[in-house]
């Protein structure tokens, strides 16, 4: 059985009946491994589709779960059960439950340190106290505001004013989470949230491949939350002066706020300035300052000092990311996608109005970045069959454009394996406004393909 | 991915019923079970067919059963109609299964699971009707429209179950507006089968409830038989567990009864 990737989250739903007769077909090593590959955060299993499951059916799961947790800080678990399925997954396991329960996939979403929703306002509920905390310092962690309550009657008190909170959770466990640190995005800017003491430590908890694909997608500014930092080593120093030394080989910039020195050494500040890192107070004298963000982040897209250009590698290429781009758009719409011209030069888009877009980066033997552009009411057609009914929410169009664009990037990944040219695939960004798009590639060169399926244009753009 | 011209060509080519197996129903909807075995006993396909699906440890008979007069006789006529229809869409089968992981043992194994256990049903439900009995065999068709559809479009089709939990009913209703069970109804009526058939199949897809309560509480059975089924790791290994959604609310009245017959503990 595959996985579904979304939101960083491989999730697999058998369907039917679990028991001690079919308990290894479901999933395999194998499939794990696969979507471990994948850089999720979280594997789960939904019990949605599941009627029947007895202790044998989940053992074998349970096992894979211990494996994975031994290699990875990957987060594993269950999801989408009801009480009853809580209350007798919790009694077959008593009191060896490593692995994580949440109640549905979106209160999972939540605790997906690179999940892009933040700052949800949440109510939580568990009997056991350590859970309450734990959940409330993760969901914290992770950008959100936790309301925690403290015994059932409160808990139903409070949950009776529905718009008072996005999510309510209850039915919830976690296990062993992961220990990555969360990162998110805010306009143009990432950031990251760091806690607690930094050392050596953070070589291995910072996601560097993540880092460096925003570097090489568009991303200038990386912001590092850190009012809940204590302190930091000379490790820790070491690490972020590097870190600053790649970002300046992108024009990129590295700002700290909230981070006090009463406990590190004055000195460390003054090393990581010589870097090129700033410091801020408070978050909101960057986020609120669009003057100074546009500084930092925006417009630094266009002064790139390690400007790249299209090789001959990728041109060579070409024809498959073509090839990936066509068959996606034809398989999703079942239209016929004709090329109509090719030309290498910086991108052009004639008439910005009413046109969405979507990119994905890939790294590998091959490096570089895939756009496509297209009219509004075209990328609603194109992500019908995965939508499965007409809409005008935008931000559901903009959020099946990037499954889409995901599936580009899939199929380019297979094609090139097909030469034993492995690539990886970043995750996918999108952009309501064409300008946003070209802060990012305007001044970078790359190969432009008009497309047209049945009558309707859409651009494609290839660039390093 | 599926055009619509591929589920022309799908429902073009599914042949006539072949005549010899046009009589030996005619002859066994009037309950003449000695007149059916002799023309019955024609095709030898059919004999063969016959003969390995009822020997089968499912069907529990002790000794070999060899001749078909001997087979309609210990099967009675509705399971003896139930039966051929199980050959006739057998005879749309592919030779080698390429999207699901099934040959022709694993998928009459498939076919005498849903029947002897269908019977099991409807002996519980106090339902004695040739109709009803025959309508199961319709149900593993559903799987070889899905082959013969989906086949070309393997990759396509991982590729985008990567990204969402499609299943083939929903892209193929999404794509085309036709669903499995559509091209399901269109055999049944090629091959002049009961009106009654096609509308519990559709129904027992769990998105197109009949208007007959009746029928409806049959579906929910058959549809929860079918999962029952193919969440046996035999069929699981063939990748037949997500090929359609399994309605869960759909049935849930009826999973505790289901439980007891089938002895689900």
């Amino acid at each position: 059985m595959k996985a579904v990737v979304k939101n960083n989250v491989g999730l697999f739903t058998p369907q039917g009946f679990l028991d001690a007769n079919n308990n290894s077909a479901f999933l395999s090593i194998d499939d794990i491994e696969a979507t471990l590959k994948l850089k999720v955060d979280m594997i789960l299993v939904s019990m949605k589709k599941v009627i029947f499951f007895n202790r044998n059916g989940l053992d074998v799961f349970i096992k894979l779960f211990t494996r994975v947790r031994k290699t990875s800080s990957t987060i594993v678990g269950f999801c989408d059960y009801n009480k009853k399925q809580y209350n007798s997954i919790k009694q077959f396991y008593k009191n060896e439950i490593n692995f994580s329960l949440f109640k549905n996939i979106e209160i999972a979403y939540l605790f997906s340190s690179n999940f892009a929703d933040k700052e949800k306002k949440i109510l939580i509920y568990s009997d056991d106290k350590h859970q309450r905390s734990a959940m409330a310092i993760e969901l914290h962690n992770n950008g959100h505001y936790p309301v925690m309550t403290q015994t059932l009657e409160e808990f139903d008190d409070k949950r009776l004013n529905i718009d008072a909170y996005d999510f309510i959770i209850d039915n919830t466990y976690l296990g062993e989470m992961g220990n990555m640190i969360a990162s998110k995005v805010s306009g143009n800017a990432i950031i990251y949230t760091v806690i607690s003491y930094l050392d050596a430590d953070i070589n291995d908890t910072f996601h560097i491949q993540y880092h460096n694909n925003s570097l090489n997608i568009g991303f200038r500014l990386f912001i590092f939350d850190a009012y809940k930092v204590i302190s930091m080593n000379v490790h820790a120093l070491n690490f972020f002066t590097k870190l600053a030394g790649a970002a300046a080989e992108y024009n990129a910039n590295i700002a700290f706020v909230g981070l006090s020195f009463d406990k590190t050494p004055e000195v460390f500040k003054e090393n990581l300035e010589d870097a090129g890192i700033l410091f801020y107070d408070q978050m909101d004298d960057i986020l609120e300052n669009k003057k100074l963000l546009k500084e930092l982040g925006a417009s630094s897209a266009a002064n790139i000092k390690n400007k790249r250009s299209i090789n001959k590698a990728t041109v060579t290429e070409l024809p498959r990311f073509i090839d990936a781009t066509v068959a996606t758009i034809e398989m999703m719409t079942n239209s016929k996608a004709i090329k109509e011209a090719a030309q290498v030069h910086n991108i052009v888009i004639e008439e910005k109005e009413g046109k969405i877009a979507s990119s994905i980066g890939y790294y590998g033997d091959l490096d570089g970045m895939v756009i496509l552009v297209f009219p509004t009411q075209i990328a609603k057609k194109a992500c019908e069959l995965l939508i499965g009914e007409e809409t005008d929410d935008m931000e559901l169009i903009l959020d099946t454009l990037a499954e889409l664009v995901n599936i580009v990037g899939g199929k380019i990944k297979t094609l090139l394996s097909n030469d034993d040219i492995n690539v990886n695939i970043t995750l996918p960004r999108t952009y309501q406004e064409i300008d946003s798009l070209l802060e990012v590639v305007q001044d970078k060169k790359g190969v432009q393909v008009d497309l047209s399926f049945s009558d309707n244009k859409f651009l494609f753009f290839l660039t390093r | 991915m599926v055009k619509k011209e591929d589920i022309d060509e799908f429902i073009k080519k599914i042949p006539p019923a072949p005549e010899v197996l046009k009589k030996t129903i005619a002859l066994l909807n009037v309950g003449d079970l000695q007149k059916a075995a002799i023309v019955a006993e024609e095709d030898l396909a059919l004999k063969s067919y016959l003969k390995d699906i009822v020997n089968k440890p499912i069907y529990g008979f002790k000794n070999e059963v060899n001749e078909i007069s001997q087979i309609f006789g210990i099967l009675g006529v509705s399971q003896s109609q139930q039966t051929v229809y199980n050959y006739m869409i057998n005879l749309l089968s592919p030779s080698k299964w390429l999207l699901f992981k099934l040959n022709k043992k694993s998928f009459h194994d498939l076919q005498a699971n849903l029947s002897i256990k269908w019977s099991i049903i409807l002996q519980h439900l106090n339902i004695d009707d040739k109709n009803i009995t025959a309508s199961i065999s319709l149900l593993p068709s559903a799987i070889i429209v899905a082959e013969a559809l989906f086949n070309k479009y393997i990759d396509d089709v991982n590729l985008l179950r990567t990204t969402k939990a499609l299943d083939y009913n929903t892209i193929l209703y999404r794509i085309s507006n036709f669903t499995l069970f559509d091209i399901c109804e269109k055999i049944a009526t090629k091959w002049e089968m009961d009106k009654l058939i096609s509308e519990i199949i559709q129904a027992s897809s769990g998105l197109n409830p009949s208007d007959d309560e009746e029928l409806n509480k049959l579906a929910k059975w058959m549809h929860l038989l079918l999962f029952y089924e193919l969440s046996q790791q035999m069929f699981v290994d063939a990748g037949l567990n997500d090929f359609i959604d399994f309605q869960i609310e759909f049935v849930g009245d009826i999973y505790e009864e289901f439980a007891t017959i089938m002895d689900i503990s």
